[in-house]
C-alpha cells in the first residue's frame, strides 16, 4: 500500500516536472523565436543604417576625390604658368641684355650729340647752374664741347668731373652735393624697364608664335 | 620738361616714420619717393608735406636704420603705382606689391595710381545679386550681395579668417555659377594667418583665382598704410577691367589704423578719439568706398574688411566709424565662441543693409526675408527667456517660454552651428531655418505669410 502510494506520488512529481519543462521550454522557443525576429528587424534596421552609412562614405570619398582632383589640375595649371613666367623673364633678360650691348655703338648715330645736348640742358635745368657733370671717357670730349657752348650762351658755372663707368648719358651734382640727378642711359633704361618688359615680352611671344 | 628721378641728401631730420629733407624745389605731394640708405639698400616712401624747401617724407618701409648723414632721397616724379595684368592671379606679393613667391615682377599691361580713380556716384549700379557663401547664417540672414562692403567685427583669437577664407572659398553667384577671383591683403597679421588663408585657398584649387598681398605683423608697420590700396588697385583692375567679380578680403584694418594713428602722432597732429586721427573717417572711407559696381560694367568689388576690436568693444572708433561707411557687419560673438559654436555669428547685432535688395522672389526663394525677420524675432525672444531663466528658473517659466527656450537650442546647434569646410546651399538653409522654426507653435510665427507658413512649417510632435 505505502509502496504504491509512492508510486503515485512520483508519478505526480514527473508530471509536474513534466509540465515545468515543457513550460520553461516553450517560454525559451518563445524567447528565442522572439530574439530571433527582433534580430531579424535589428539586422533589417541596421542594413538600412548601414546603406545609408555605406552612401555617405561614398559620397564624402567621391567629394574629397573631386576637391583632389581638382587641387591638384589646379596646381598643375599654376606650376606650369609659373614656369612660363620664369622662362619669359629669362627670354626679356637676355634681349635687354642684347640690346644694352647693342647701345654701345650707340655713339656712332649722329643724333647721339643731340640727345646728350638734351639731357644736359634738362639736367642743369633740374639741379640748377652751378653744377659738377660726370660722363663715360668715351663722352668726354663732347661734353666739354658742350658744356662750353652752354656757357657761352646761359653763362654759367658747370665744371666736368671725373669719368663714370656707363653706357651714354651724364650724371651730375650740385657743387654742394646736396642734389643729384642721374641721367645715364643705364639709369634711364632701369627706369624704363617695366614698361619695355611688356613690350619685349609680347615681341618675343609673336615671334615663338611664327 | 620736369626732370624725374632727381636726388636729395640734405636730410635734415627722421622722426618715427617720417624722414624731412631740405633743398627740396620740384616736389609733389604724394609723390613716390626712393630713399637710399648708406649700404645702398632702398626703401620707399611718400612726399607727406612740401614747402619752405622742405619736404616730409613718409617711409614706408620704416626709418630704422636711417641716418642724417648719407641717407639720400630720391624723387620719382609720380604717385606710387602698382602693375596690373591678370597674370597677378595666382601670385603672392609683399605689403608694398613686390612679389615674394620666387617669380619675377609681373608683366604688366599698365600701371595703376594705388589710390584708385573714385566712382562716379551717377555710374554706380545699386548691388542687388545674391551670393551664396554656403554659410547658413550668412545667406540665411545677413545675405552679402555683390558689390557690398560686408566688414566681420571680430576679436583677437575668434576665427573670423577661417570664416573670411572659408565664404573665399565657397562664395558663388547662384544661377551664374560664377566663382569669384579673390584678392586677400593681410595688414599686420600673424605669419600663420597668413599661411592659413594660402594654404586654405590653395587645398581648395582657389589659389589660381587668388592674388595675396602679405605684410605681417613683422613687417614694417607704414606699409599697411598702402597694403589695402595696392589691393584694390588691382582689384579695381580685375573686376572693372576684366569684367571679373572680386571678393575682397582686407584683414585687420586694425593694424591699418594702428599704422595711421603712428603716423599721425609722428606729425605731431591733434589727435582724435583714442589718438586716432581726426581724419579716421575720412581715410578709412577711401578705402572702402572701393567697393561696388559700375553701370555697363560686367565684373564688381565685394569687400570683407576684417577688423579686431580692442577688448571686444564695439564702440571703439575703429568698428564704430566703419560701421558709418559699410552696408551693414557681421560680428563674431565671444560668448558663442566660447561654446564651441562656428561660425559665431552674433546675429542679434549683425545686419546686411543691403539684404533686403538681394532676396526674395526672383532672386532667392519667396519666403527668405520673411524667414530671416522671423528668426531674428524669436532669437531675440529666446535671449530674453534665457536671461529670465537664470532668475526664475526653468519651473517660472511658461509652456510657449519653454519653446522658445528649445528652438534657441536649436537655432545655435542646427541652424548657425556647421563644420568649416561645409558648404551648404541656400535650399538646405532655408530647409533648417524651416526646422528650427518649427520647434515653434505656429501661432508664434507672426512674421510669415500664412501661404508659405502652409507650404513649409512642419509642427514638431510634443
Amino acid at each position: 500500500m505505502a509502496h504504491s502510494h509512492a508510486h503515485d506520488h512520483d508519478k505526480v512529481l514527473e508530471s509536474i516536472v513534466g509540465k515545468v519543462v515543457s513550460q520553461v521550454e516553450s517560454d525559451l522557443i518563445a524567447q528565442i523565436e522572439s530574439s530571433y525576429i527582433q534580430s531579424l528587424e535589428r539586422l533589417r534596421a541596421s542594413k538600412a543604417g548601414l546603406v545609408a552609412e555605406y552612401n555617405k562614405i561614398v559620397e564624402n570619398a567621391s567629394k574629397q576625390a573631386e576637391n583632389l582632383k581638382r587641387q591638384m589640375v589646379e596646381s598643375s595649371r599654376l606650376a606650369v604658368r609659373n614656369r612660363q613666367l620664369l622662362l619669359i623673364e629669362d627670354a626679356v633678360s637676355s634681349a635687354f641684355s642684347n640690346a644694352i650691348a647693342m647701345l654701345d655703338s650707340i655713339r656712332s648715330d649722329e643724333r647721339y650729340e643731340a640727345m646728350m645736348r638734351r639731357l644736359i640742358e634738362s639736367t642743369l635745368d633740374a639741379i640748377g647752374m652751378d653744377a659738377v657733370l660726370e660722363c663715360s671717357e668715351k663722352d668726354r670730349d663732347m661734353v666739354d664741347r658742350i658744356v662750353l657752348e652752354l656757357q657761352h650762351k646761359y653763362n654759367f658755372s658747370v665744371e666736368v668731373g671725373d669719368s663714370i663707368p656707363c653706357l651714354g648719358g651724364i650724371k651730375a651734382r650740385s657743387r654742394d652735393g646736396s642734389i643729384i640727378l642721374d641721367n645715364t642711359l643705364d639709369s634711364r633704361i632701369e627706369r624704363l624697364r617695366p614698361i619695355l618688359k611688356k613690350d619685349i615680352a609680347r615681341l618675343l611671344m609673336v615671334e615663338v608664335g611664327r | 620738361m620736369v626732370e624725374v628721378g632727381v636726388e636729395y641728401t640734405r636730410v635734415s631730420e627722421i622722426r618715427g616714420p617720417l624722414l624731412i629733407v631740405e633743398g627740396v624745389s620740384r616736389a609733389s605731394f604724394d609723390e613716390l619717393v626712393e630713399v637710399e640708405t648708406t649700404d645702398g639698400i632702398k626703401r620707399l616712401g611718400k612726399v607727406l608735406e612740401v614747402g619752405q624747401g622742405k619736404a616730409v617724407i613718409q617711409v614706408f618701409e620704416g626709418t630704422t636704420g636711417l641716418s642724417v648723414k648719407g641717407t639720400r632721397a630720391r624723387f620719382l616724379g609720380k604717385t606710387m603705382e602698382v602693375p596690373v595684368s591678370q597674370e597677378l592671379l595666382g601670385r603672392v606679393f609683399d605689403g608694398l606689391g613686390r612679389p615674394i613667391d620666387g617669380l619675377p615682377e609681373p608683366i604688366a599691361e599698365e600701371f595703376r595710381d594705388v589710390n584708385g580713380a573714385p566712382i562716379n556716384p551717377e555710374r554706380r549700379e545699386y548691388p542687388r545679386d545674391f551670393i551664396q557663401t554656403g554659410v547658413s547664417v550668412i545667406d540665411g540672414m545677413l545675405t552679402l550681395v555683390r558689390g557690398q562692403k560686408l566688414p566681420i567685427f571680430s576679436g583677437s583669437g575668434m576665427p573670423h579668417n577661417v570664416l573670411a577664407a572659408q565664404i573665399a572659398r565657397q562664395a558663388t553667384v547662384v544661377g551664374s555659377g560664377e566663382e569669384f577671383a579673390v584678392v586677400f591683403a593681410a595688414i599686420g597679421v600673424q605669419y600663420s594667418e597668413a599661411q592659413y588663408f594660402k594654404r586654405s585657398l590653395e587645398e581648395s584649387g582657389a589659389l589660381r583665382r587668388s592674388t595675396l598681398f602679405l605684410n605681417l605683423a613683422d613687417d614694417p608697420a607704414i606699409e599697411r598704410i598702402i597694403t589695402p590700396r595696392v589691393a584694390l588697385t588691382v582689384a579695381e583692375y580685375l573686376a572693372f577691367d576684366l569684367n571679373m567679380h572680386v571678393l575682397v578680403i582686407l584683414t585687420d584694418m586694425t593694424n591699418y589704423a594702428e599704422a595711421l594713428r603712428e603716423i599721425s602722432a609722428a606729425r605731431e597732429e591733434v589727435p582724435g578719439r583714442k589718438g586716432y586721427p581726426g581724419y579716421l573717417y575720412t581715410d578709412l572711407a577711401t578705402i572702402y568706398e572701393r567697393a561696388g559696381r559700375i553701370k555697363s560694367v560686367k565684373g564688381s568689388i565685394t569687400q570683407m574688411p576684417i577688423l579686431s576690436m580692442p577688448a571686444d568693444d564695439i564702440t571703439h572708433p575703429i568698428p564704430d566709424l566703419t560701421g558709418y561707411i559699410t552696408e551693414g557687419q557681421i560680428v563674431l560673438s565671444r560668448d558663442l565662441f566660447r561654446r564651441d559654436i562656428y561660425p559665431p555669428v552674433g546675429v542679434l547685432m549683425s545686419l546686411s543693409r543691403l539684404m533686403k535688395d538681394g532676396v526674395g522672389e526672383g532672386k532667392t526663394r519667396a519666403d527668405h526675408m520673411e524667414v530671416s525677420n522671423q528668426l531674428y524675432d524669436a532669437y531675440a525672444r529666446a535671449q530674453e527667456v534665457r536671461a529670465l531663466s537664470e532668475i526664475v528658473g526653468k519651473a517660472g517659466l511658461t509652456g510657449v517660454d519653454l519653446k522658445y527656450l528649445d528652438f534657441g537650442d536649436a537655432f545655435e546647434q542646427q541652424f548657425l552651428k556647421q563644420a568649416v569646410d561645409e558648404n551648404r546651399t541656400l535650399e538646405e538653409t532655408l530647409r533648417r531655418a524651416w526646422d528650427v522654426l518649427s520647434t515653434l507653435p505656429e501661432g508664434e510665427l507672426t512674421k510669415i505669410k500664412e501661404v508659405h507658413i502652409k507650404k513649409h512649417y512642419r509642427a514638431k510632435a510634443g
